[in-house]
């Protein structure tokens, strides 16, 4: 009899403990499901966020895509000595196809892009008042990634010219599912500068002036000034740099040295990626400096042939040091710090430069805005200036932030032995993403 | 199963009463004179029968016309009798070489006796594998079952372990099989995360194993359903015998060294070789060696700077860092174990030691464990057990191989380059080329501390005659604790004045079944055994971890000095399977054999439209043996069996089935990503397995064996199909694809000799065929796109076949590497731009065949086992040689065979030719770096002696055997490499093996121990 208490005992609680059905609906504790992600506005402007967490990615604007621009275009400025094969590869222009870093930037793009989209397709659930702040801070995210991978993906924007060859796909809604449709083919790179501007213009028109460290109009003029100086439209690039410089919410700091490493945007700074010590990571950090300061082993040397190039007396100079048996960069010695995106110096250089180019003087002279940089680095005023002079000046004061490739492309230089529009100075579409999208055609020479 | 047979015995008995009868008694012992108990004893022809008692004693009476009495018992070869005068008759049991009367486990609480099993089961027994001087049970399964592959990643103690049952299956979900001890489906999953995953297995003492099962086919599978597609490991262990108590106590040393080296250049060789490299590159870019500007300028610089203290012309440094990295490794193992119990109450109660020095650097590993299963009568009808075991492991790790500071990558350091300043200090960068990885020895701390329980408390009760219903709760409770710290003068914690994490992962897996046993008769010539029951199960792991920087003083390691938190996480998922099983044998006289099982599986991980999954097998069996026509033939047993069924493999991450977004922080404020693209038709991986089985024996069992050919479809698979970039997302888990496995395994035992001198030998050998045969529709390829490892899946190929350019040596004209173009039309042109040339299937890393010998030769007390092991058909990938051996295209230490690289024209030679800084045929992605990975080695080899009886009896012991057991003593293979045993814990993968990464070799280590019975 009271074994066969035991019994029923033992029976009834293995029948309690495996009958509950409900046991197999487990929630995730980390993640939220996608349909409730977009409900509500808290949400929407929490995918925001996500996508700055996304454009700040050490492959995307987090470093890689500033680096590249270095690497690419470092002959006789400076040397990859480190032992990462795919940025030597950059460096060497003997890309492969599988390219970890190109596939990377590809990769972390797209889903920066993803991001925003998501954002841009929710916007009715935002409150009236921020809907329009919102949506400007997610078409300057798109913008700029996709600026960033046009420069790299498809051969230069030369002005005049049809730009039919091959750009990148544009993307303007957020995955919900995968099918044929996910298959995008490549756009022009005529359309997708088109799609930039766009986006950009109406960000510059629906963002408040300043937005602290996030996108404001004015920073998507400048990123426009950027865009069309890249086409090699002066007037407008000078117009958009001029309003820049002309809303005085920005200014050029006393010292050089002051403009880098910062923990915080300073007065100079138009957008710049925000890093933490818990959060982010500087790549131009990881590669530009040394181990004292955080970063690998000192994996890129500046060169005599760079460092030549200052005029006697320049302080831009003396922030260069020698450390780890070479001389390094000292812009990127804060692991923690901002990576610096776009600042006001640039817009001077930019104003200065179309205006030399087109004869003009709209905001200040050539010669005015060119000194701007030059009096602070402390070198004499000039009193007259020519584009190549003004092209130098843009080389040392805006050096290894990530304008070498680009201004080379744009003015149709030679790098090293290539040709500007050189198959091997753009990177491959990505090997992966050729197998995954058969849509998609490689660029020539790979 | 003994039980049975006394309570069949019993009804036999009863039913005999009224004829004319004979009452027989006597002893039943092994060779030994030790007395067996529960051996079943039948008089041949009728139903009498008895079991052995305590003193291995027996009395039965038998029908007066029975002339034979049958005398069996498990593990024992069974013995016919002829029944003479006498009533009193003593038999001897010879152990069982053929295993054909063993009982094998076959799942829950049931198990067969193999000779009418229809499914196909490996069985290995925990003797065999006793005091073997590794870390981790699954070693104790290589070479020793047929189909079986393992393989440890490398030769760090404590590190993953490789186990393919019948070939990989999957590519996305886990390709490990299930693990199953004393009926808890445990935990495999890591929960370290400072380093390479470490191996939860290695937590279990196997030293307190009986017997390890591997269900290999359908039929022994399906009963554990959705999970049993990649095989299934049953464990099992010790129980104690009613009668004395035995003690056993054992104790080994023994000392390992690396089993392999590679060759590297010395200093001459060095300076020679990278200055004619930087030579070579001067000339290419026509700049004047003494050009301030030069390569050969700037390797002379790097010299001087690489040399340190010293002067590099002088030749004053010889530093083999090679050397710096390996030591020779001491071990020490100690376990006592006490068994016994009376009638009521049985006990297995074990204590042991391991304590495992690795081959590298400041490797080791420890583990303390103890056990105690107890088995308690409360009724004729009710009994409870508890099996119960705590552990606790230290490793003491060194970073994974693909880290600057794990000490084989001190190999890539200059040999001109001292290792110490003059001061004693360590050198770092920039003396040293890279990071000096023997800081860490001094300056950092890897410590990984594991607690695990695993307990199984179960209650018995027999409803009715031969019907038992049990009921059992299980839990695996594994609790482990990661700490890094790494000081100022590391590479971690370099510039931010030290850096330290703490990591504490809990796995909690509840188990709880009850299921119903049956076997009986179902008349004279029937038999019927039947299971059914459900299961239940949820694990939840919670995992915290604190990040922290700024140490005031290296001696300060906890994140209680840490000035700067810098990360601080904690994260919970979970997973449940709530099941219903069944299985029922069946067999006509032992004759004709069926086997029917069947498991519905439900899990949480999969979608809402495919929530559950049925999993059935058949299979069927005939023993050829048993009827008339074969009585006279050759085989002493033949049996024909066939099964076919479906099993799944579930493994895949929690919530794979879900869209989701998850936190994506920036600037201190709280964001949201997209992270996973929803799929709500997700559900099992299926495997379709075919297994068509002889087992037979022959010269009255001397000789035994098994053939089996299988074919395992599997299908639906778990893929993480890429998909474009484009989307924002890189994969998504879809059931799509199928792989096909399919081969022959043999199985042969024998007694060649027996005698005084006995010599056994098992053999068993698989040949496996792992072919892709569909992917996503549309999709021929998954590549994971890596310059630097190429292992892919592809259609038509096998899992993870290497994927890369053909190498065609140098141009002898002016030392270009070349590859073949491998374009249509132009296979063999050559081209030196490799981008040109087209990606061909270079090899595989999966072997096609692996197998291994174990020959046993005895003489009295002393025994000589020796375990052959190999594997073959593969290929491995030195990815480390796009480094080092990379004809000097910069400054890590190449291997001596680059000093055969081409020189001037006309040259032969498959080097190209040196030049520093330049990429010259030094694409990992290249058959330049891919290598035949066949090998046979000698796995074990245990020379003992066993004392005799009578010197036991004067020392007032009950065994004493002393042994020298070495591992790993031979190897015979063409790689180059430290050891073709590989895949590199940096990268493995389902996808990723075959790679060799500066992965330490397995050690090949002596012992010396002795086993004292009380």
């Amino acid at each position: 009899m009271k074994s066969n208490k035991i019994f029923y005992l033992v029976l009834m609680l293995a029948l309690y403990l495996s009958a509950c059905h409900d046991q197999l609906e487990l929630k995730p504790f980390q993640s939220i499901d996608d349909a409730q992600a977009s409900a509500n506005e808290s949400n929407v402007k929490a995918i925001l966020t996500g996508a700055y967490d996304a454009l700040a990615d050490g492959d995307v604007l987090g470093g890689n895509a500033l680096r590249n621009a270095e690497l690419q275009a470092g002959e006789g400025e400076i040397l990859w000595v480190g032992t990462f094969f795919d940025p030597r590869e950059i460096f060497n222009k003997t890309m492969q196809t599988a390219n970890n870093d190109a596939t990377q930037l590809w990769l972390d793009g797209f889903n920066t892009i993803n991001s925003a989209n998501n954002v841009l397709a929710a916007l009715d659930v935002v409150a009236e008042k921020d809907r329009k702040t919102v949506g400007g801070e997610a078409l300057f995210i798109r913008a700029i990634t996709n600026f960033e991978l046009i420069r790299f993906f498809g051969k230069p924007y030369v002005a005049g010219q049809p730009n039919a060859q091959l750009g990148i796909p544009l993307i303007t809604t957020p995955t919900r599912g995968i099918n044929d449709a996910s298959k995008v083919s490549r756009s022009t790179v005529e359309q997708v500068y088109a799609a930039i501007i766009a986006d950009l213009l109406k960000a510059e028109t629906d963002l408040p002036q300043t937005n602290s460290w996030r996108a404001s109009s004015l920073a998507a003029s400048a990123l426009l000034s950027r865009v069309y100086l890249q086409q090699g439209d002066y007037a407008k690039a000078r117009d958009a740099a001029s309003k820049v410089i002309a809303s005085a919410k920005f200014t050029l700091l006393a010292d050089y040295e002051d403009v880098f490493n910062r923990d915080a945007n300073s007065s100079e700074d138009i957008f710049a990626i925000q890093l933490t010590d818990q959060d982010g990571v500087n790549n131009m950090n990881t590669f530009f400096s040394i181990p004292d300061f955080g970063g690998r082993d000192g994996d890129i040397e500046i060169l005599d042939g760079h460092l030549n190039l200052y005029p006697a007396g320049d302080k831009r100079k003396d922030l260069f040091f020698d450390g780890n048996a070479a001389m390094r960069s000292g812009k990127w010695n804060n692991q923690f710090g901002n990576v610096g995106i776009i600042r006001l110096a640039e817009m001077y250089l930019i104003r200065a430069e179309c205006n030399a180019r087109l004869n003009t003087s709209t905001g200040a002279t050539a010669v005015a805005d060119y000194n701007r940089t030059r009096i602070r680095a402390g070198l004499a005023a000039a009193t007259t200036v020519t584009v190549d002079q003004i092209l130098l000046e843009r080389r040392l004061e805006l050096a290894h932030e990530g304008f070498r490739v680009h201004d080379l492309k744009r003015t149709k230089q030679k790098v090293g032995n290539f040709n500007f529009d050189a198959d091997k100075l753009v990177f491959p579409i990505p090997f992966r993403e050729i197998e995954a999208n058969s849509n998609l055609q490689q660029n020539p020479g790979y | 199963m003994k039980q049975h047979l006394l309570t069949l015995a019993l009804v036999l008995f009863g039913a005999t009463l009224g004829l004319a009868q004979r009452t027989i008694s006597g002893k039943v012992t092994a060779e030994n004179g030790e007395p067996l108990i529960g051996a079943s004893v039948v008089a041949k022809g009728s139903t009498a029968g008895a079991s052995t008692d305590l003193d291995g004693s027996f009395s039965l009476t038998i029908p007066a016309n029975a002339t034979i009495l049958e005398v069996s018992y498990t593990g024992f070869a069974s013995t016919e009798v002829t029944i003479g005068t006498s009533n009193v008759i003593d038999v001897t049991l010879r152990e069982s070489i053929t295993q054909l009367s063993e009982a094998v486990v076959t799942g829950y609480g049931a198990s067969q006796i193999k000779r009418t099993l229809t499914g196909n089961i490996a069985k290995l027994k925990g003797e065999e594998i006793q005091s073997l001087p590794v870390p981790s049970i699954e070693q104790g399964l290589q070479g020793r079952t047929a189909g079986v592959f393992v393989e440890a990643t490398n030769g760090k103690p404590g590190g993953a372990i490789r186990v393919r049952v019948r070939g990989a299956s999957s590519i996305s979900a886990s390709s490990q099989p299930l693990y199953v001890i004393d009926g808890i489906p445990i935990t495999v999953t890591s929960q370290n995360q400072n380093g390479a995953p470490l191996n939860p297995l290695a937590d279990l003492n196997f030293n307190d194993v009986e017997s390890i099962e591997v269900l290999k086919d359908a039929s022994a599978g399906a009963i554990y359903g959705a999970r049993a597609a990649n095989g299934v490991v049953l464990i099992t262990t010790k129980k104690g015998k009613s009668g004395r108590t035995n003690l056993e106590f054992d104790v080994q040393r023994g000392v390992g060294q690396a089993s392999g080296y590679r060759e590297f250049l010395n200093s001459a060789q060095f300076i020679q070789y990278f200055t004619e490299a930087a030579n070579n590159s001067d000339a290419l870019d026509g700049v004047a060696q003494n050009d301030p500007d030069s390569w050969t300028t700037f390797v002379k610089r790097r010299f001087v700077r690489y040399s340190g203290y010293a002067d590099y012309t002088k030749g004053e440094i010889e530093t083999d860092w090679q050397d710096e990295a390996f030591r020779s490794a001491n071990s020490t193992q100690a376990s006592l174990s006490a068994s016994g119990g009376n009638d009521r109450t049985r006990f297995f109660a074990s204590a042991a030691l391991s304590d495992q020095e690795g081959i590298l650097v400041g490797n080791a590993f420890q583990r303390l464990s103890t056990r105690l299963n107890l088995t308690q009568k409360a009724s004729e009808r009710l009994s409870f057990g508890l099996n119960m075991a705590l552990s606790r492991t230290y490793t003491n790790q060194v970073p994974d191989d693909n880290a600057f500071s794990t000490p084989l990558q001190l190999v890539a350091l200059a040999p001109i380059t001292p290792v110490r300043d003059q001061t004693g200090r360590l050198y770092d960068r920039p003396t040293t080329t890279y990071y000096n990885g023997l800081i860490d020895l001094e300056d950092a701390r890897r410590d990984v501390i594991s607690f695990r329980t695993l307990a199984n408390a179960s209650a018995n009760y027999q409803i009715v005659k031969n019907l038992v219903l049990t009921g059992e709760v299980g839990a695996d409770v594994y609790n482990v604790r990661d700490n890094l710290f790494a000081s100022r003068r590391t590479f971690a914690g370099q510039g931010t004045n030290g850096t330290g994490n703490s990591l504490y992962g809990q796995v909690v897996n509840i188990n709880t079944k009850a299921y119903l046993n049956y076997n009986g008769k179902i008349s004279e010539r029937q038999n019927l055994g039947f299971t059914a029951g459900t299961e239940f199960q949820r694990s939840r792991n919670d995992q915290t971890s604190v990040t922290g920087n700024e140490f005031p003083v290296d001696d300060l390691k906890t994140l209680a000095s840490s000035a700067k938190i810098t990360a601080g996480s904690s994260t919970v998922t979970e997973f449940s399977f709530l099941s219903y099983f069944g299985r029922i044998n069946y067999d006509f006289d032992r004759k004709y054999l069926l086997t029917l099982s069947g498991r519905v599986d439900g899990s949480s991980r999969f979608g809402a439209n495919n929530r559950f999954g049925f999993f059935p097998a058949a299979s069927a069996g005939w023993v050829l043996s048993e009827e008339g026509f074969l009585e006279n033939g050759p085989f002493s047993f033949l049996k024909l069996r066939g099964s076919y069924g479906l099993t799944g493999n579930a493994e895949i991450g929690n919530f794979q089935q879900l869209g989701l977004l998850g936190s994506a922080a920036y600037n201190a404020v709280s964001g949201l990503a997209p992270t996973q693209i929803a799929n709500d038709n997700l559900q099992w991986e299926k495997t379709g397995q075919l297994d068509i089985g002889i087992d037979f024996a022959i010269l009255n069992d001397r000789i035994s064996g098994e053939i089996d050919y299988y074919n395992k479809n599997t299908y639906d698979l778990l893929l993480n199909v890429p998909v474009p970039g484009t989307t924002g997302f890189q994969t998504q888990t879809q059931n799509v694809g199928r792989v096909e496995n399919r081969g022959f395994e043999f199985v042969l035992n024998g007694r060649i000799l027996d005698g005084g001198f006995k010599w056994n030998t098992a053999l068993n050998l698989a040949f496996n065929r792992n072919e892709v045969k569909e992917l996503a529709p549309g999709q021929d390829i998954v590549d994971p796109g890596s310059a630097r490892l190429m292992n892919v899946v592809r259609i038509g190929a096998p899992l993870g076949v290497f994927y890369g350019a053909e190498y065609a040596g140098v141009d002898p004209a002016n030392g270009d590497a070349l590859w073949y173009l491998n374009k249509p039309g132009e296979e063999r042109k050559t081209t030196n731009d490799f981008n040109d040339a087209q990606y061909i299937e270079l090899g595989s890393p999966q072997p096609t065949v692996i197998g291994g010998i174990t020959n046993t030769f005895s003489f009295k007390g002393l025994e000589l086992s020796v375990t052959f092991q190999g594997v073959g058909g593969n290929s491995i990938h030195n990815g480390g040689g796009e480094f080092m051996s990379a004809n000097a295209n910069w400054f890590d230490n190449q291997t001596t065979d680059q000093l055969a690289a081409w020189k001037k024209p006309g040259d032969i030679t498959m080097v190209p030719q040196a030049r520093l800084g330049y990429v010259n045929g030094n694409q990992s992605r290249s058959s330049r770096y891919l290598e035949n990975g066949d090998y046979i080695r000698l796995r074990t080899a245990i020379l003992s002696y066993q004392l005799p009886a009578r010197t036991l009896e004067k020392l007032k012991l009950s065994k004493m055997r002393i042994y020298l057991t070495g591992q790993n003593l031979l190897k015979f293979t063409k790689y180059t490499g430290w050891d073709p045993e590989v895949t590199t814990d940096a990268f493995a993968t389902n996808i990723v093996a075959g790679v060799d990464f500066y992965a330490a070799p397995q050690p090949r280590t002596v012992v010396l121990g002795a086993t004292i019975g009380f």
